[in-house]
């Protein structure tokens, strides 16, 4: 697996990052750093843990299931978070620039994946008709 | 260029927009040829340009935002039609013309042809916000409280490529209107919006959670006085609540009404509440300075009434009761009194509802030009409104529509029938539509008939999925399948508007021919017991279906 | 759907399905190939009918084609879909008879 870096921001590299599930962070929050949230899962229920939290990854069961592109803008917009989120699942190039523009810096993709497609993607549209966290 | 009577006017940045979508488009296109892309992954992106695999062929559904066209944009749609299709389109109930003999290889070129009149197929399909619809007597009716046009551009504007809502749980559909009338069907729609002007701006009443379909509900209201500058964020947050919580395991339960319905109104209020609390307002602010500007961007029609017009049309009409009879059922008032709106019928007795040739296209174009302004609007019962017609020229305009084949005299009466495409042409249908509502227009097709029978709404769909809006119709006819047979079943007593209401089955589907003599047989029941002045509607309301079941039933 | 084991001796099984490239209806021959009108499709039994759809749907990628199906018709040239909205796929849309892929007399059963 390898990561595809959205944003150009400083990430985690894969093989550091190793979540733990939301329920095993309200056990243990002690050491955490890195959380993946489910689909069903609200941002808002990491928010007494963010202080410590440098990643989140959320997941796409199938790439038509949009609920990370509303967890993501959630962390950044009503969380404040300013930590890493990363995607992972079935999710297609065409999302690029959906997924940035939700906050989104890194997508996990399969080792022989093209990125091509992927920074084309980024590159596609240079103008957009709503307000975002990222542009 | 001129800017366009009636619908936003590009600038260069929605033209570069469009093209950088379409290069997406095409890049999508070869992707899926080569293999790269599969058909399931292929699939929502060719949708949500408006591209379906049909019956035949592919289909393309090209938007008509809040359902305004100028001339230049259908004389584009003519020759899409006459180039890469069969000579035909097909307005739908959403506002939108479908053309049903695309080819996939050809649509990043039609989609170029399109946009070079600003027109484009975006989000017509796909579990995204749709084609935003609005009031066809817009800008120009006389009950008109505001023009909600300008306010639907900036909604079509907010919705396109929204980051956060292109992969809901399914399709959202929103329409607004400005008029105390709801002539947009407000509550059969996931959010209705219904505009009024006051001292401090316009005020939104929003509707939430209508819909057709398989689960036919009424929409309720969400609120009662939304700001305009609060438009956008309460948008934003109730797509933002559907889009976390509304159901993705189970495609007949996914859209927003089956939410609303399963936590309740309140609960539903509570959440877009909770959501709005948290934004920060001012960034999602719709600020005057922004409506002014999109404002800035539509014309208004320059009206210059003649002093003479109405005896000018009196005369006309006295002369020529053909034309009298089409000023009856075609025209509504205007807000200007030396104008009418003139409603174009697609429902000449005996062709397919909806359906218009390249040569009508272009026709059409023309007396747009010659009488409204070169604007049109296609309407959700499949006509199209000229909105501003002076009234000394209707008669005139009348003769130009009778050589287009397009005079027929049925606007609201039986003859205007709505109706999906059903089994000839698409892969959802279980029963065809289209041979039915022939049968129904030339069964129904006397203008003096019809006249007699007065107000009327047949609405047929080939599906549950109800394109064709059977529920509201005041006779409803769905198309089911009964072991490869075709059967029809017939609703009653249902309408769209105020008093928006679904219509209730009568009884067992019956064939086609049965359908047909059965709705006969309710109106020659209507018509021989009828109270003075009541409407067919009216009288369903008054005995009930009983009355109605038995004529329809009494000879199976 | 008329279930393909209850096929009464008059009647055969097709496979269809529709081209990628335009989307047009395509009927499966006996080589194997894909062809344009249903005349040209093979009539298979039912128990053909098994391989030769796991072998269509194997190739369909390569073929060009997609969503590769099985439809009962009666026997007959050309055959005749048993059910209406195969009929109208094999012949065309039955509000154009200027659309239609065969002359009325023929598509009528």
């Amino acid at each position: 697996m390898k990561l595809f870096n959205l944003s150009q921001q400083h990430i985690i590299p894969a093989e550091e990052a190793d979540p733990v599930s939301l329920a095993e962070l309200k056990e243990h929050p002690e050491a955490a750093y890195a959380v993946a949230l489910e689909p069903d899962e609200s941002a808002e229920a990491l928010r007494p843990f963010l202080a410590q939290i440098t990643l989140v990854v959320l997941h796409f069961p199938i790439f038509r299931d949009g609920r990370a592109f509303t967890q993501a803008r959630s962390l950044r917009e009503y969380e404040d978070y300013k930590g890493e989120i990363r995607v992972t699942g079935h999710v297609l190039p065409d999302q690029a620039a959906f997924l940035r523009r939700c906050g989104v810096d890194t997508v996990v993709l399969p080792d022989d994946d093209d990125q091509t497609e992927w920074e084309a993607q980024l590159k596609r549209f240079t103008i957009t008709y709503q307000q975002s966290i990222a542009s | 260029m001129k800017q366009p009577v009636g619908h936003y006017a590009y600038e260069s940045r929605d033209r570069e927009f469009l093209q950088e979508r379409i290069a997406e488009f095409e890049d999508q296109v070869k992707r899926r040829l080569s293999g790269a892309l599969s058909e399931e992954e292929f699939k929502p992106l060719r949708l949500m340009n408006g591209i379906y695999l049909q019956v035949h062929a592919y289909m393309l559904r090209v938007a008509i935002p809040y359902g305004i066209l100028d001339s230049r944009q259908l004389r584009k749609l003519a020759h899409v039609a006459r180039r890469y299709d069969r000579g035909y389109g097909h307005f739908t109930t959403r506002q939108n013309i479908q053309f049903n003999w695309i080819s996939l290889e050809d649509a990043p070129a039609i989609l170029r042809d399109l946009a070079e009149a600003d027109m484009h197929a975006i989000q017509t399909s796909g579990n995204c916000i749709r084609n935003i619809t609005s009031d066809e007597y817009a800008g120009a009716a006389r009950d008109e409280l505001m023009d909600p046009r300008v306010h639907a551009e900036i909604l079509r504007q907010w919705s396109t490529l929204h980051p956060e809502f292109t992969f809901l749980p399914r399709k959202f559909k929103i329409a607004i209107s400005g008029s105390p009338e709801d002539r947009v069907a407000a509550r059969f729609h996931d959010i209705g919006l219904l505009a009024r002007p006051s001292e401090n701006g316009p005020l939104f009443r929003v509707f939430v959670g209508g819909g057709l379909g398989r689960t036919p509900v009424v929409g309720q209201e969400l609120f009662d006085s939304v700001p305009e500058a609060e438009l956008l964020a309460t948008l934003e947050a109730t797509l933002r609540v559907y889009n976390a919580y509304g159901r993705r395991d189970n495609l007949y339960r996914a859209r927003i009404k089956i939410l609303v319905q399963t936590i309740g109104i309140e609960p539903f209020r509570e959440a877009v509440k909770a959501e709005l609390a948290k934004m920060d307002l001012s960034h999602y602010r719709l600020t005057p300075e922004r409506v002014a500007a999109i404002r800035a961007r539509f014309a208004a029609p320059e009206l210059h009434a003649v002093d003479d017009a109405d005896a000018v049309l009196a005369q006309h009409q006295k002369e020529d009761p053909a034309f009298a009879r089409w000023m009856q059922s075609n025209t509504h008032p205007h807000f200007d009194e030396g104008y009418s709106i003139a409603t174009v019928s697609l429902k000449t007795p005996g062709d397919i509802p909806g359906d218009v040739t390249a040569e009508q296209m272009d026709g059409l174009a023309d007396i747009a030009e010659r009488f409204a302004f070169s604007e049109l609007r296609v309407t959700h019962l499949q006509n199209i409104v000229l909105g501003h017609v002076r009234k000394d020229q209707l008669y005139a305009l009348w003769q130009g529509l009778k050589e287009l084949n397009l005079a027929a005299p049925n606007i609201g009466l039986a003859g205007d029938i709505v109706s999906c495409p059903g089994l000839d042409y698409c892969t959802l249908a279980n029963a065809r539509s289209l041979p039915l509502a022939r049968k129904l227009g030339a069964r129904f097709g006397d203008a003096r008939l019809q006249e007699e029978i007065g107000a009327l709404s047949i609405n047929i769909s080939g599906c549950i999925n109800a394109c064709g809006h059977h529920h509201a119709g005041h006779i409803g006819i769905l198309g089911v399948d009964k072991r490869g047979s075709e059967f029809y079943q017939i609703l009653l007593g249902g309408q769209a508007g105020d008093r928006a209401s679904i219509g209730a089955i009568l009884g067992p589907a019956l064939s086609e021919d049965d359908a047909v003599a059965a709705i006969a047989r309710m109106i020659d029941h209507y018509l021989a017991h009828r109270n003075e002045q009541e409407s067919f509607l009216e009288m369903v309301t008054r005995l009930g279906k009983a009355p109605f079941k038995e004529v329809a039933y009494e000879t199976v | 759907m008329k279930r393909l084991s209850h096929l009464s001796p008059n009647e055969c099984v097709l496979l269809t399905a529709a081209r990628l490239l335009d989307g047009r209806i395509v009927w499966r021959g006996r080589d194997g190939q894909w062809f344009d009108h249903v005349a040209q499709a093979a009539c298979l039994t039912a128990e053909e009918s098994e391989a030769a759809l796991e072998e269509a749907s194997t190739q369909a990628a390569r073929q060009g084609v997609m969503g590769v199906y099985p439809v009962v018709a009666r026997k007959g040239e050309p055959p005749q879909p048993v059910s209406m909205k195969e009929h109208i796929r094999a012949f065309g849309p039955t509000v154009h008879p200027e659309f239609s892929y065969v002359p009325q007399s023929e598509a009528s059963s």
